[in-house]
C-alpha cells in the first residue's frame, strides 16, 4: 500500500471507481466484512488501530474500500476519511442488543455530517449466522432509519464469516451508484 | 573579501569558508563530492587553488589538513550493525512520515490522530506534542541545518509552523483548497514550501507567515517538492506527468518536464542541481539536465510502477523503489547506466548520509539496509507489525527511525 497508494485513493475517483467507507462500533465486525469482500482469510482478525484499505473489482467497478477502526477513543478521527466518499457502508453487530442505542447515536452524529451528506448508506446488520441476533427489520426499527429523508439508503442482513447477504449489499450498493455517479 | 576560518563538512565532504565582505560574514562551500579515500591530494589542492581566490598560499597547509581529515572519514570502514534501541507508542493511529533535525538529537512523527509529536533521540522521551490540525499530519520538515522550526503540512488543508524546542505554534498557513502532501523548508529557513492536492504549491514566507506566492500550472494533485542545494530553484512532482522547475525568487515556471507517461511519484535533485531524477507510475525513472529541462537518459528495468527515487551525493547513484520486488540502484552518467537489482518491494527509500548503505522501507513490515553497490542485504530490521509507511537516516549514519502504520515509531541503532 504505503503513503503513496494512500495519496492515490484519496483523489476523487474517476468514474469506475469508488471510494466506499465503512464504519461502525468495534466488534461489529467491519474488517472481517472487508477481508471477506477481498476474499481473504477470516481466522485471525484483531482490533484495527488504524485503517485498513482493500480495492475490490466487482461489476467493472473498482471498489476502494476503507475499514475504519470503530474502538471509542479512536472514533473522533472518523471525519479523517469523509471527503470524497461515494458510499457509506456502516455495519451493526446484530447480536449484541446492548449497544444498539450506542450504535444508533453514533450513525446519527454520522448522518448529521455535513461531508457525507446525500452520501448513501447501506447498514450490515452483521453477525446474523448468531443464534440471538435481531433481524434486520428490528434493527431498522430502532435506528429510526425510515425516517431518513436526505438519502437513498437500505438495511441488509448478512453475516460476514459465512458470506450470507454480502453479496446482496454489494448489489445495491453497485445498482444506486450507477445511479449517482 | 577575507577569508576568517574554515569549516568542515563531511556529508557530503567539502570545506566552507567563512570570510568577510563589506563588514559582513558570508559562506560559500567547496564542495568534494568527487573525494575518494585514494585521490590524489595534491591535485585536489591544485584545483581548489586555481578556482578560490579566497586560498592564499599561507593557507594551504590548513587546507591540506583538512582534505586528510575528510578522506580518513571516508575511509572509515562502515560495519555498524543496528539493533532496536526503542519501541515508542508514539500516536493512538498509524503514522506517516518522520524526519531528524540535522544532528539527529531529536525527531518528528507526523500521524492520522492529527498530531505531530518531537522526540528526544537519545532516552526516546516524547518532549512536544504538536496540536492544532483539524486532520492527518501528513507531511512534516524540520528547518535544517538550524533545526529550531518544524513545519506540518495536513489533511485539513493549512500549514501550521511550529517551535521546535517550546512546541508553540507560531503560524497557521491558510489557502489551499485541498490535502497538503509534501513540505520543505528552503535551506536558508526564509520560506517555507507546501506542495498540494489542489494541483499548487504555495511558498510562505517563516518570519511574517504571509504567503509568498502560489506555483500554478499543474493540471493534477502535486505530491513531491524539494528546493535545490542553493534554494533558488524548487521542483514540484504532479500526478499530470509533469514535473516543473520554479525560480523561487519569481515564482515563474523556469522548465517543464514532459516526457514521463504516468503519474510522477517522486522528484529529485542532485546535490550539486545540475540533475534532477524522476520516477513515475510509467515504470521508468528519467534523468534530466536542469538547466535546459531536457531529459538525459530514461533507466528501465522495472516491472511496475516507480514509488520513490533518491540520489546520492555524488549524483553517480540513483536507486528506484518499486511495486514490483524490485529495488534498483542505477549508476548514471549521461553515456553509460550500470543498474544493480535486488529482488524486493520497497515503497520508501534514502541513503545513509555516506552514501554507503540503502535503506527501504516496505509494506511487509520490515526495512532493510542494502549495499548499494553489490545490492546485497546488509540487514533486516524487523518488529513492526503492519507495514513502514517511511524511515530516516540521522546525519551519521549511526540511528534509524521508522514510523509504521502499526501506530509505533521505532528506533534503531
Amino acid at each position: 500500500m504505503g503513503l503513496l497508494a494512500i495519496l492515490r485513493k484519496l483523489k476523487s475517483a474517476p468514474d469506475r471507481e469508488l471510494r466506499i467507507l465503512l464504519l461502525g462500533l468495534d466488534n461489529a465486525g467491519k474488517t472481517t466484512l472487508l477481508k471477506s469482500l477481498a476474499s481473504e482469510d477470516i481466522s485471525h482478525i484483531t482490533p484495527t488501530q488504524g485503517f485498513n484499505i482493500k480495492s475490490v473489482q466487482s461489476s467493472g467497478f473498482k471498489l476502494n474500500v476503507w475499514d475504519i477502526g470503530g474502538q471509542r477513543k479512536i472514533r473522533p478521527y472518523w471525519k479523517n476519511y469523509f471527503e470524497n466518499t461515494d458510499i457509506l457502508i456502516y455495519v451493526i453487530d446484530s447480536a449484541d442488543r446492548k449497544r444498539f442505542e450506542e450504535t444508533g447515536t453514533e450513525l446519527g452524529e454520522l448522518l448529521d455530517e455535513e461531508k457525507l451528506s446525500g452520501v448513501p448508506l447501506l447498514v450490515f446488520a452483521n453477525k446474523q449466522d448468531l443464534f440471538s441476533a435481531a433481524p434486520a427489520s428490528t434493527i431498522a426499527e430502532g435506528l429510526n432509519l425510515h425516517i431518513i429523508r436526505d438519502r437513498i439508503w437500505q438495511i441488509q442482513a448478512c453475516s460476514a464469516t459465512n458470506g450470507e447477504g454480502v453479496q446482496d449489499g454489494m448489489k445495491w450498493v453497485l445498482k444506486n451508484v450507477k445511479r449517482c455517479k | 573579501m577575507r577569508l576568517k576560518r574554515f569549516l568542515l563538512r563531511y556529508y557530503p565532504p567539502g570545506i566552507i569558508l567563512e570570510y568577510e565582505q563589506h563588514g559582513n560574514i558570508k559562506n560559500k562551500s567547496i564542495d568534494l563530492l568527487d573525494l575518494k579515500p585514494e585521490t590524489d591530494i595534491d591535485a585536489v589542492m591544485d584545483e581548489i587553488m586555481s578556482k578560490e581566490p579566497l586560498i592564499t598560499p599561507s593557507r594551504l597547509e590548513q587546507v591540506r589538513q583538512l582534505i586528510q581529515r575528510l578522506q580518513e572519514k571516508l575511509a572509515q570502514s562502515d560495519d555498524h550493525k543496528f539493533y532496536l534501541f526503542k519501541v515508542l507508542r508514539a500516536h493512538i493511529l498509524p503514522l506517516t512520515n518522520v524526519a531528524f533535525n540535522k544532528s539527529g538529537s531529536m525527531f518528528i512523527t507526523g500521524s492520522y490522530d492529527r498530531t505531530c509529536k518531537v522526540w528526544e533521540t537519545a532516552s526516546g522521551e516524547e518532549l512536544h506534542t504538536l496540536e492544532g490540525h483539524r486532520n492527518v499530519v501528513y507531511a512534516i520538515a524540520f528547518n535544517n541545518p538550524y533545526g529550531d522550526k518544524i513545519a506540518t503540512g495536513s489533511f485539513d488543508k493549512t500549514c501550521k509552523l511550529w517551535s521546535s524546542e517550546t512546541g508553540k505554534c507560531y503560524h497557521t498557513f491558510r489557502g489551499h483548497t485541498a490535502e497538503i502532501v509534501c513540505i520543505s523548508f528552503n535551506p536558508q529557513s526564509t520560506l517555507v514550501a507546501t506542495g498540494s492536492m489542489d494541483t499548487t504549491a504555495k511558498l510562505w514566507d517563516v518570519q511574517t507567515g504571509a504567503e509568498v506566492s502560489t506555483l500554478s500550472g499543474h493540471s493534477a494533485e502535486i505530491i513531491s517538492l524539494s528546493f535545490n542545494t542553493t534554494g533558488d530553484q524548487i521542483i514540484t512532482g504532479s500526478f499530470d506527468h509533469t514535473v516543473s522547475v520554479w525560480d523561487v525568487r519569481s515564482g515563474k515556471r523556469i522548465h517543464t518536464l514532459i516526457g514521463h507517461r504516468g503519474e510522477i511519484s517522486s522528484a529529485q535533485f542532485n546535490y550539486d542541481c545540475s540533475l534532477i531524477a524522476t520516477g513515475s507510475m510509467d515504470k521508468t525513472c528519467k534523468i534530466w539536465d536542469s538547466s535546459v529541462g531536457q531529459c538525459v537518459g530514461t533507466l528501465r528495468g522495472h516491472d511496475d510502477e516507480i514509488l520513490d527515487v533518491v540520489f546520492d551525493y555524488t549524483g553517480q547513484y540513483v536507486a528506484t523503489a518499486s511495486a514490483d520486488s524490485k529495488y534498483v540502484s542505477h549508476k548514471h552518467s549521461v553515456n553509460k547506466t550500470r543498474t544493480t537489482h535486488v529482488d524486493y518491494t520497497g515503497q520508501y527509500l534514502t541513503f545513509n548520509p555516506q552514501g554507503t548503505k540503502l535503506l527501504t522501507a516496505s509494506a511487509d513490515k520490515t526495512a532493510r539496509l542494502w549495499n548499494p553497490l553489490t545490492g546485497e542485504c546488509l540487514q533486516v530490521l524487523e518488529g513492526h507489525t503492519d507495514e513502514i509507511f517511511s524511515c530516516a537516516f540521522n546525519y551519521e549514519g549511526k540511528t534509524i527511525i521508522t514510523g509504521s502504520k502499526d501506530n509505533t515509531c521505532r528506533i534503531w541503532q
